[in-house]
């Protein structure tokens, strides 16, 4: 085992943080009252993968705590125990601890082993409650098809090295004990300790299903065998007991002409630890066919061998059905169409749902008419197919790497365009393949890039998907009844956008769970719906992504803010707009909250997130109605990467201005320029006199007195500062790929990065905030002096 | 590489190490930098000029998606002929994790110096601090200024790099 594997921890913590986060949005997503089956199993399936891997890995904190917490669902979903409100309060306790273990496996803070322990002895309280009830209030009928005559299983296995270590067998052993009597016949007693050939028999009312998956854990694939004692099972007729109404039942070995086709499906073996299970309802359900099969089969969880198939799997699942009932049918099955029938066998066996197949079974038995259930069992099995098939067609890849390949494209976008220019002034003797060719290529590459920058978008979902879990616990503490409504999940921006704005996001929605929405009786008492509603949007507009957080709250109370800027010595009056005054609590420090609760109310937040949002190169904007509600609007620009720009001729530099803060540009005719005392220079546009600013002059391109009739005016405004920017043409508009200047050189003031031109030359990008600043400087200084 | 037999000079252990160095010429002045810093040499090309910058700072390329700043010694140093040819030569450095461009008059030669070969150089004021200097080492009856290029890229006076001073 020289195998290092710290090199796939870092996958390991990404993938356990998926599966954490998976884990989470179903719990919250589930109804409590009537779970549905298929998110109990993906919530099961998410712990036990997290389980799997931790113990793969050594992390046995993690695994430990996962198993209890594996354990728990695993009764939940087998309707051994009812699932109830505080269950999913602490099955997302459990995922929090996990997530801080996560952490602290990377460095990154420190996990309470009292809370683990804690949380821990909550889960096995729960779990070792007695299922008797429950069993009543079970949603799904024929569930109690669980034969209560004991059977014998012979468990063979040779755990891995890191199982063993990890302290696997013993929890097995002891997991084992508690389904039933556990003889050990063989116990391996060569070094490492443990690790040999393990045999072991089992008295057990249960199922191999119940355990097969455990050992999985301990034993590498094929590494281990579940075999059931042949003490009822001897003859076909009873282990075909399932079809033991069909007088025409063939007479040969069945159990042959029933698993041969399994192995048509892509990989037999796996999907046999689920035949066997498939079985389990059956009085006296293993057949010796069962157990040689069982010798390779490695576990549960295949349903992803079973995808290829799966369109074939719908067409063919009427016969599957089929099989089960009239005898006809069976026969057709299992003459020519042996192959189809495999498939309908294997369409079962992604399933993991065993409880769902009694149930199939028994109305089909029943002659119940049994299509409504094909037709709802067929749409589960598509949806569940659905987004497995989409999770699994992606792979992980750095973002170093696709940054690379954006900077490589970029690149040959470049190269493209030097090679068109040179083409173009080669003029007539420029072959024409030559130039179909490079119009080809310009097409391709521009394709190329779209779809290359399309990687670094990823969907607005990466963050609201957080916000159930926050509204759900911040509405419990205040004691306020919030409901969170997100529309346009799918909307996609840049990665480097989703990281930063979650934050600033995640401040607006408290501040509105804190602010916004009153007390139950409050709402009531105002004739609103007791149940406040936190509305998150996000859509494309222009070039930008607008994300609205609404509230159907109180709103912001305009004279409150005015009395508390009075107090705070801010320069306010009673003329100022709405927006400029409920603008005021992003102030620094400002908060008309009463009393300071651990949510809000510190005054520290809102200008962080202003601050934030700024920084992205987006804005924010403020509505509100009294007892109406309030909306933020957050506005940003599609993505850090990439910019619009107006491509602007200054002597003989080219520079790029960003198009976001073009209002307009226009000619300046001869005394359209007035000065200000003999210097400062303003230019009257649409009845506003705006500052002057004259790019050459400012970044001393050129001396000498301007002629302003020789360029061209562009008026420009950046955060609600105007300026007119003099300069001598317009070029024209591109998307530039932004790059950093700071990178290899410093920062320049006025210019906030550089782009990399058709033409292979670099062009500066004009900083429109710092220039509309020099305007006013200038402005101050001439007016001062 | 004929100096190679200039390797086997007595000394501690540390000054029989031979190192590598680029040699290039600035005027009459011949420098020799540590080839580990140098990325690449190409020829010289029009920068994009950065507004306000110090007249060394000639501007910005694009070096492959790379924005380089390309810093003319010449004219830092006041020394050679300052006109661009098409063989005018930048060699583009790497330090300290930065990717510079230096214009510089030419570049001759690879040559390998011992510790023992490089002698401190006498304190002097002028325009190029002896601080960057590591030593004065004798070639073929050249003298080359050997130069710690990553401390006088990186230095304030370069205005290269932000930092808390600027």
């Amino acid at each position: 085992m020289a195998i290092d594997m710290s090199q796939f921890y870092q996958v390991f913590f990404e993938e356990s943080e998926e599966h954490l986060a998976a884990m989470e949005a179903l719990l919250l997503d589930l109804n409590v009252e009537s779970p549905d089956m298929e998110q109990l199993n993906a919530i099961f399936r998410a712990a036990h993968s997290i389980k799997g891997s931790a113990g793969t890995f050594g992390f046995t904190d993690l695994a430990e705590t996962t198993h209890i917490l594996e354990n728990l669902l695993d009764r939940i979903r087998k309707f051994e125990l009812g699932l109830r409100p505080e269950m999913v309060d602490a099955f997302l306790g459990a995922g929090d601890l996990l997530r801080s273990m996560l952490e602290a496996h990377q460095g990154r803070g420190v996990v309470d082993p009292i809370a683990v322990e804690a949380i821990s002895n909550r889960l096995r309280l729960l779990s070792s409650e007695s299922g008797d009830s429950v069993q009543e209030s079970a949603v799904m009928p024929g569930l109690q098809v669980e034969t209560p005559s004991c059977r014998v299983f012979d468990i063979q296995f040779v755990p891995t090295e890191v199982s063993v270590e990890a302290g696997g067998v013993e929890n097995l052993i002891e997991e084992l004990r508690t389904l039933g009597q556990l003889e050990i016949l063989n116990r391996p007693d060569g070094e490492p300790a443990g690790v040999g050939f393990w045999e072991l028999r089992l008295t057990s009312p249960h199922g191999a299903e119940r355990f097969n998956e455990q050992i999985d854990f301990v034993a590498d694939n094929g590494a281990w065998r579940i075999s059931e004692e042949q003490a009822s099972a001897g003859d076909g007729e009873t282990a075909f007991g399932f079809f033991h109404d069909n007088p025409g039942a063939p007479e040969e070995d069945p159990s042959y002409g029933f698993f041969a086709p399994v192995n048509v499906v892509d990989s037999p073996a796996q999907e046999d630890g689920e035949a066997y299970g498939f079985f389990d309802p059956l009085p006296a359900p293993a057949t010796p066919a069962v157990a040689p099969s069982e010798e390779s089969g490695s576990g549960i969880f295949a349903p992803v061998n079973v995808l290829p198939d799966s369109s074939s799997v719908y067409l063919e699942e009427g016969d599957g059905f089929g099989f089960f009932v009239p005898v006809t049918t069976i026969n057709a099955a299992r003459e020519p169409t042996v192959s189809e029938e495999g498939e309908g066998y294997g369409f079962f066996t992604p399933l993991p749902s065993v409880e769902a197949k009694p149930i199939v079974k028994s109305e089909e038995a029943n002659k119940v008419t049994s299509k409504p259930v094909h037709a709802s069992e067929r749409q589960s099995v598509g949806i569940r197919n659905g987004p497995s098939a989409v999770s699994d067609s992606s792979i992980r890849v750095s973002v170093e790497k696709v940054d690379q390949l954006i900077n490589l494209v970029g690149e040959l976008v470049i190269t493209q365009a030097m090679l068109i220019q040179t083409t173009s002034q080669m003029q007539d003797s420029v072959p024409e393949r030559l130039v179909n060719g490079l119009a080809q290529l310009e097409r391709n590459t521009r394709d190329l890039q779209e779809s290359v920058m399309s990687i670094r978008m990823l969907p607005i979902s990466f963050v609201f998907s957080r916000f159930p879990r926050v509204v759900r616990d911040l509405s419990a503490k205040l004691g306020k009844q919030v409901e969170l409504k997100t529309l346009g999940e799918t909307t996609e921006l840049d990665k480097g956008l989703i990281e930063r704005i979650a934050d600033p996001l995640t401040h607006l929605i408290r501040n509105s769970l804190d602010h916004g929405i009153e007390l139950p009786e409050k709402r009531i008492a105002s004739g609103k719906s007791p149940v406040g509603t936190i509305t998150l949007k996000a859509y494309h507009q222009g070039g930008n992504i607008v994300i609205e957080v609404g509230d159907d709250g109180a709103g912001l109370p305009r004279q409150k803010i005015l009395a508390k800027a009075k107090e705070r010595g801010l320069q306010v009056s009673e003329q100022m707009s709405d927006s400029e005054v409920f603008n005021l609590i992003f102030e620094a420090g400002f908060s008309t909250a009463e009393e300071v609760t651990d949510v809000s109310g510190r005054g520290v937040g809102m200008d962080v997130v202003r601050r934030n949002i700024q920084a992205m190169g987006g804005r924010v904007e403020i509505e509100s109605m009294l007892g109406v509600g309030t909306r933020m609007t957050v506005r940003l620009p599609l993505t850090l990467a990439i910019l619009d720009g107006m491509s602007i001729a200054v002597a003989d530099q080219t520079y790029i201005l960003p198009l976001s803060y073009v209002i307009e540009s226009l000619q300046p005719e001869a005394g359209d320029i007035k000065t200000l005392s003999n210097q400062a220079r303003v230019m009257r546009v649409r009845g506003e006199y705006l500052p002057v600013v004259v790019l050459h002059e400012v970044f001393n391109l050129r001396s000498g007195p301007v002629d302003f009739t020789q360029g061209i005016m562009v008026v420009l405004d950046a955060d609600g500062a105007k300026a007119a920017l003099f300069v001598d043409a317009l070029l024209g508009q591109h998307q530039v790929v932004i790059k950093s200047l700071e990178a290899n050189y410093r920062r320049v003031h006025g210019i906030s990065g550089a782009t990399i031109m058709g033409d292979g030359h670099v062009a500066l990008i004009l900083d429109v905030s710092a220039i509309a600043g020099m305007a006013r400087t200038i402005m101050q200084k001439q007016a001062e002096g | 590489m004929e100096l190679m037999t200039h390797t086997g000079v007595v000394g501690g252990e540390e000054e029989q190490i031979a190192s590598e160095y680029l040699t290039f010429t600035l005027g009459s002045e011949e420098y020799a930098i540590d080839i580990l810093k140098v990325q690449e040499i190409r020829g010289y090309e029009v920068p994009t000029l950065i507004a306000n910058a110090p007249a060394f700072i000639k501007g910005v390329i694009n070096l492959r998606g790379i924005i380089v700043p390309i810093v003319d010694l010449r004219i830092k140093f006041n020394l050679g002929k300052i006109e661009y040819t098409p063989f005018t030569v930048v060699v583009i450095l790497n330090i300290a994790g930065r990717v510079i461009g230096v214009v510089v008059d030419s570049v001759s030669d690879v040559i390998s110096l011992t510790g023992a070969q490089v002698r401190q150089a006498p304190d002097f004021s002028g325009s190029f601090d002896t601080k960057y200097i590591l030593g004065l080492a004798t070639v073929d009856g050249r003298m080359m200024i050997v130069t710690d290029i990553e401390r006088l890229m990186t230095s304030a006076d370069m205005e290269l790099i932000d930092s808390a001073t600027v």
